[in-house]
């Protein structure tokens, strides 16, 4: 049988749990490890839908992966990786994969607290979008409010937010609550190539198309009071989540990195069921300057959010006042498209995170001090009109997805398939029915984001309390938003 | 050398996350000329600007690379100079290279593609016709 061929009678899932199902190593003679995926029925179910797991197959054939290939409950079919991928490799010899971080190299997202309510917001709200609207370049791709100089660029890319807060640009506090402090270590700028600096250089600082965003929310709901008051979430509040990453730098360190490795793959051996599961050995020269280059490129995105963050507090100044813009506060700043290194079961390994969030549990020492008795923030954005998540890490993560949890709701429905079922304008105008003020430049991208494109978040955020990944916190609903 | 439009293909397959293009052409060189046209329908929506050309010249011995080089070339110019491709002309396809001449216009690409991808990627000739597959992540 051909080991990439994709037969949903192949896929049989043993169940292990409640919550945790396995494709065995001995499916296919390529497999290295067993594929698990933390999962419900249903979500089982809606796996036949695409090739998720036969993606999810083919990542348990990499050299160097250790114990599973793990998709976390909003797994979807990626390009190489599913998305809502882990794996982890041994080190040294482990490979590294560029197509397993993905393109946008540390998208992520981060949850502002505003220091008042939805009642106050009243009748301001609608003026509070329009203005994030115009403070947050969504969509286009060059026309971000921080041109940079080549050595300031440099400097982003060595140090990421640091950097700007230099420059005036967000607070020192925002950087001990944003994750690994908003700074990959090894970042070697010398590795981002030309082409790459030049299509990031103007983008510091926006949105990006997509899924991306900025959603302005309320607290609906605090399900654990301590870790909510250790956030400093209450029921009622108004927050503030970004959805951004690297924007078109990030993009071109993927995609020159994959070609280095297509060509690099041969060289070390390496046979792959997909060419875009591209990879070296992370300790071979290829591989050490696709995580040089990664890092650099990481700490771009987390400027970006923090660059984004401060265009909000400026919104939130202009139409609610210097105070309520100083007392704006960045509960966390989270990754999405990483690979780290971290030590698990007494192993240095890099862990690929491919559309999967960290989740380390409280007592993790690269928590901040205020976290570190909650576990790490964690935020499960939903899709248009429907609620998003704050969770924390329990101790679950490291004992069973490497310190991991899922990322977002996924993805239900393919775009095209989204568009045939709603106009961007009827659903514009069913999100304002509910309530929500919308500003997106697209009616075509509006539609390709509906709700319904997407799993069911409850569910979803379900499974991973249930597998002991994290723990529910609190429920965000969205009163606005500005997509990209 | 190019064919007549009216034999060559591109459809949008479908795809849980990602955009996938299936083309059909009666020539390899037609395949890029597909591949460009599902390209410039993905990002051109509005474009309204001056007539614009590039000339383009890709090297490499792997012609289906060649075409990821070829569409990762026009997300780039897309990005970077404002150049909203329409369509591929006047390609020369042989010992490795790739020459053409691509016609669009100055203007804001829909920025909705970030790269082309390597996943399924296919480019084959079968019972006298050629068909491509690309997978572009957006």
């Amino acid at each position: 049988m051909d080991a990439s061929s994709s037969t949903s009678d192949r896929h049989r899932l043993v169940r292990l749990d409640e919550s945790l199902w396995e494709i065995p190593a001995r499916a296919r003679a390529d497999m290295r490890v067993p594929a698990r995926v933390f999962a419900d029925d249903e979500l089982v179910a809606a796996l036949a839908g695409d090739r998720s797991l036969e993606q999810l197959e083919n990542v348990a054939t990499l050299p160097g992966i250790v114990e599973a290939a793990l998709a976390m409950p909003d797994v979807h079919q990626g390009y190489g990786f599913p998305v809502g991928g882990v794996a982890a490799m041994e080190l040294p010899d482990g490979v590294v994969s560029p197509g397993g971080v993905g393109y946008d190299i540390n998208c992520g997202v981060r949850l502002l607290a505003l220091p008042l309510g939805e009642r106050e917001l009243g009748a301001r709200r609608e003026a509070l979008v329009h203005e994030l609207s115009r403070a947050v370049p969504a969509g286009a791709g060059r026309e971000g409010p921080l041109e940079l100089a080549a050595a300031e660029l440099d400097g982003v890319l060595r140090e990421g937010p640091r950097a700007l807060v230099a420059r005036g640009v967000g607070r020192e506090d925002d950087l001990e609550r944003t994750e690994s402090g908003g700074r990959l270590p090894g970042a070697d700028p010398a590795a981002v190539s030309a082409r790459a600096r030049e299509r990031g250089r103007g983008q510091l600082g926006t949105v990006g198309s997509g899924n991306h965003f900025v959603e302005v929310q309320r607290v609906d709901r605090v399900f654990d009071r301590d870790a909510a008051a250790a956030f400093g979430l209450a029921e009622g509040q108004v927050t503030v989540l970004i959805h951004s990453g690297s924007r078109g730098l990030g993009h071109q360190v993927c995609t020159d990195h994959v070609r280095t490795m297509d060509a690099a793959g041969r060289r070390y051996g390496i046979e792959l069921p997909d060419r875009q599961l591209a990879c070296a050995p992370a300790s071979s020269p290829e591989g050490r300057a696709y995580l040089g280059a990664m890092a650099a490129a990481a700490n771009f995105a987390f400027a970006n959010r923090h660059a984004l963050a401060h265009a909000v507090r400026g919104a939130v100044e202009r139409v609610l006042g210097a105070s309520a813009a100083a007392g704006t506060r960045q509960v966390y700043d989270v990754a999405h498209n990483v690979a780290k290194v971290e030590r698990h079961g007494g192993r240095d390994l890099l862990v690929h995170r491919k559309g999967a969030t960290r989740a380390f549990p409280a007592g993790s020492p690269e928590l901040p001090d205020a976290y570190r008795g909650a576990g790490q923030p964690v935020f499960i954005p939903g899709s248009m009109g429907t609620a998003s998540f704050v969770l924390a890490g329990l101790p679950g993560s490291l004992e069973r997805s490497f310190g991991s949890a899922c990322h977002g709701a996924g993805r239900a429905l393919s775009r095209t398939a989204a568009r045939k079922r709603i106009g961007g304008a009827e659903l514009r105008r069913t999100l304002e029915a509910q309530g929500i003020v919308v500003r997106c430049a697209s009616n075509k991208g509006l539609a390709e984001e509906a709700p319904f494109a997407y799993k069911d978040v409850e569910r979803v955020v379900e499974v991973v309390e249930r597998a002991g990944l994290a723990g529910r916190v609190a429920r965000l609903v969205p009163i606005g938003v500005v997509k990209g | 050398m190019g064919h007549p439009e009216d034999v060559k293909a591109y459809r949008f397959a479908e795809h849980g996350g990602e955009v996938e293009l299936e083309l059909e052409a009666p020539t390899a060189a037609g395949i890029f000329e597909a591949a460009v046209a599902a390209l410039a329908e993905l990002v051109s929506a509005g474009a309204d600007g001056e007539p614009a050309r590039r000339e383009l010249e890709l090297r490499g011995e792997d012609p289906a690379l060649l075409l990821v080089d070829t569409l990762n070339e026009l997300v780039y110019l897309g990005e970077v100079e404002g150049f909203v491709p329409e369509r591929l002309e006047a390609v020369e396809l042989a010992g490795g290279r790739l020459r053409a001449t691509v016609a669009g216009r100055r203007g804001r690409a829909r920025p909705l593609v970030k790269a082309v991808t390597l996943n399924s990627l296919e480019l084959a000739q079968e019972e006298g016709s050629w068909h491509g597959r690309v997978v572009l992540d957006v």
